[in-house]
């Protein structure tokens, strides 16, 4: 705390950065034009640096991902491939460096937060350079349309995960229960008699993204015309249940109530029997749990409707890179049939292709399925530019009402007003 | 007006002493009066820097939206709070140290330095290591529950969370102050306590009569000091809440709303009247408590 120098500058926090950004800014529109010149001209084989920027949630799949590079590094054996991570915070540190000038030419880009980068004009769009032979409609609809903005298109997905449910086989058999459920209801009342002092029959993520499929799962909207709807009758109902399965029935819990790091971690350690979650799980539970017994199946239907949600990653170009056309071979080649097969292998992440989800196998099969199975009627995490004001007002609020410090429509009546407030601002 | 005119060799003198001055010059206007001037004018300003640069003169826009902004109130709010709490228990429990050190026990060099060694751990690892410590399964729980006291969910619980950063923040910033009030404390000559002794001063009595008067001076400087450090709390409620200033903005802080504003949702200009805003009520709580104490000062 008594860093009086540093905060010194941290009360005129904005302005040092924004100076230096400032400065840097223009700094590099002087090198382009100079960089620009010298590079022009060697465009045949020449050796090209791309850089590529992403974050990276295990080794493993930094390996793979290497992997993949190299495999298109040897196809183009002129481009090298910069990659680097960004560990935490990505969208501040990425969005600070497209202020700065300093971004890769070709980076990760969630569909959850592509409208605002594309409305602020930082992107390359991506249609001119697109040919037949790389087969664009082979692209699962709703995952490209994540991307799709003024008819053009601003990234392409380069893989999806999906969510389903995680039992705990070992306790199922404990309490008696011979099959996984299948409609919600089945659910609850199998978490009933799973939950035992210490474990909890049921595990909740609160987060929108986790929820968002189910709050529309009584014909709600959680989103109208770029603005939070979360006071939807049908969307209080639908989110109603999950309250009350912690602070009525007190059959669930989140990782946070048991002190767990994320879901994951609160299913890995055996502190909820059964659990919503995507695909990563696998080699997480492979690598930290190997002895927990568990399946998957798809996520029990509400009102006899499948639901799930989906989620997508692009990669999209840097408007001001310069060298656009190698940073197209590599998004060609990384989001095309033969470098999303070797990256998908390593099953962290579904094909966001057709062909290459059929022709993928599993060694896994039983445990990929409900996944794969998924990816046709999930909702795709993606909205438009206001989501994530969205979201995270849904987060705060909601978070209180599922302690149990308010009612569910007094947080969700909290989380549009406050939400709106700010979007209109 | 004869006094404005210099000579000849007064001339060179002057510019010779600015010339020795100008990297010192040069450098606070670069790092430090550029930057606030060019934060004022961005708090007037409606700034896009993420694609086509634009600033749009808007007058008070940025300041009257202030008013309807519910989470710069509850930012203001919990950091005034914070601020409420931290200040005198720091100062207060710094003092008690310093005195307890002061006492001529055996050993007390060592506990000197083991007091001191929580201000020279970075806030980050501090962070991380009580965050640990506040786990539902944590350290701090079972020594309650150990005790029969009720236990909390300090991180998650919104109740509790701004009141585990408190309590991690005290524990680390008491002792810096602690140093401070030693060495005033080896100032006060020992005849005045020899001369309350004569007239038959307890302990007590010694310690309220003699000893908090002659560090006063001491007491102003270690609140300002405190109340400056405190209004700026961020990188604490960053690391409990992952940036978010959650559960349900209970950690959010002024500078915390501030970096979310600037970094996050690309309004420079409405971040930087917040700045600006901030250091004015800084400065108003640091001019009212300096009124509150005008004798005596030494800062």
């Amino acid at each position: 705390m008594m860093k009086r120098a540093m905060w010194l500058k941290a009360s005129v926090l904005t302005s040092v950065f924004l100076t230096g950004a400032v400065l840097t800014a223009c700094g590099d529109d002087g090198n382009n034009a100079v960089d620009g010149g010298a590079n022009g001209e060697g465009n045949g084989e020449e050796e090209v640096t791309v850089r590529l920027t992403g974050w990276q949630s295990s080794p493993t799949e930094q390996r793979y991902l290497e992997e993949t590079i190299e495999a298109f590094e040897e196809e183009y054996p002129h481009i090298n491939v910069e990659m680097d991570t960004i560990a935490d915070q990505y969208m501040d540190v990425l969005q600070t460096r497209l202020i700065g000038g300093e971004a890769a030419d070709v980076f990760f880009l969630d569909a959850f937060e592509a409208p605002r980068l594309i409305e602020a004009g930082v992107l390359e769009p991506l249609d001119d350079y697109i040919t037949e032979e790389f087969d664009v409609d082979d692209f699962e609809e709703p995952l490209i349309e994540a991307f799709r903005r003024d008819d053009q298109l601003w990234g392409l997905p380069k893989d999806t995960s999906t969510l389903a449910l995680f039992y705990n086989k070992d306790h199922f058999e404990e309490a008696g229960i011979d099959a996984p459920p299948e409609t919600w209801e089945e659910m609850e009342e199998m978490a009933e008699t799973l939950t035992v002092d210490n474990r909890y029959g049921f595990g909740v993520v609160t987060d929108l993204a986790r929820l968002y499929f189910i709050a529309e799962s009584h014909g709600g909207e959680v989103t109208v015309d770029n603005q939070a709807n979360f006071t939807d009758p049908n969307v209080i109902d639908a989110l109603q249940p999950i309250v009350d399965m912690r602070n009525e029935k007190e059959i669930a819990a989140s990782p946070a109530d048991v002190g767990a790091e994320w879901g994951g971690d609160m299913f890995g350690t055996e502190r909820a029997s059964m659990i919503i979650e995507g695909n990563w799980m696998i080699e997480f539970m492979e690598d930290a749990f190997p002895d927990v017994n568990y399946g998957v199946v798809e996520v029990p239907t509400i009102n006899d409707n499948k639901g799930t949600m989906a989620y997508t990653v692009s990669y999209s170009m840097n408007g001001a890179s310069e060298q656009k056309e190698e940073a197209w071979q590599l998004i060609e080649f990384l989001t095309g049939k033969e470098g999303m097969e070797i990256w998908t292998s390593s099953g962290l992440a579904l094909p966001s292709r057709q062909s290459v989800a059929e022709s993928l196998e599993y060694t896994d099969e039983a445990i990929y399925e409900p996944f794969i199975e998924g990816a046709s009627y999930a909702t795709v995490w993606a909205d438009d530019t206001n989501l994530p004001i969205i979201n995270s007002n849904f987060e705060n609020q909601f978070a209180s009402a599922f302690l149990g410090d308010q009612e569910l429509e007094e947080a969700m009546e909290e989380a549009e007003r406050v939400a709106n407030n700010e979007i209109d601002n | 007006m004869a006094k404005w005119k210099l000579s000849k060799s007064q001339l060179r003198e002057t510019g010779q002493g600015y010339l020795f001055m100008s990297p010192a010059i040069l450098t606070i206007v670069v790092f430090l009066i550029g930057p606030i001037l060019f934060a004022l004018f961005l708090a007037f300003n409606r700034v896009n820097l993420l694609g086509d640069v634009s600033f749009e003169f808007v007058w008070f826009d940025n300041f009257t939206r202030m008013a309807n902004d519910e989470r710069a109130l509850i930012a203001l709010k919990n950091t005034a709070f914070y601020v409420g709490i931290v200040v005198p228990v720091q100062t207060i429990l710094a003092l008690v140290l310093a005195s307890s050190l002061n006492a001529g026990m055996k050993g007390e060099k060592w506990f000197r330095v083991i007091y001191f060694l929580p201000t020279l751990t970075s806030s980050a690892v501090l962070v991380m290591i009580f965050m640990w410590m506040y786990r539902p399964d944590g350290l701090i729980n079972t020594l309650l529950s150990g005790v029969g006291l009720p236990t909390y969910n300090w991180v998650n619980d919104p109740s509790v969370a701004l009141i585990s950063i408190m309590i991690m923040n005290i524990w680390a910033t008491a002792p810096f102050f602690m140093v401070i009030y030693l060495a005033a404390l080896q100032d006060i000559p020992d005849s005045l306590y020899e001369a309350a002794e004569l007239d038959g001063a307890s302990g007590v009595q010694k310690f309220w009569h003699v000893t908090v008067p002659l560090l006063r001076p001491v007491t102003a400087f270690a609140v300002i000091m405190g109340i400056i450090g405190t209004f700026q709390l961020f990188d604490q409620s960053y690391m409990f809440s992952g940036g978010s200033g959650g559960p349900n903005n209970s950690t959010l802080t002024v500078v915390l709303l501030i970096y979310q504003y600037a970094f996050s949702n690309n309004q420079m200009g409405y971040a930087a009247a917040l700045a600006v805003a901030l250091a004015l009520i800084i400065l108003t709580a640091t001019l009212i408590q300096r009124k509150l104490q005008k004798d005596e000062q030494v800062y």
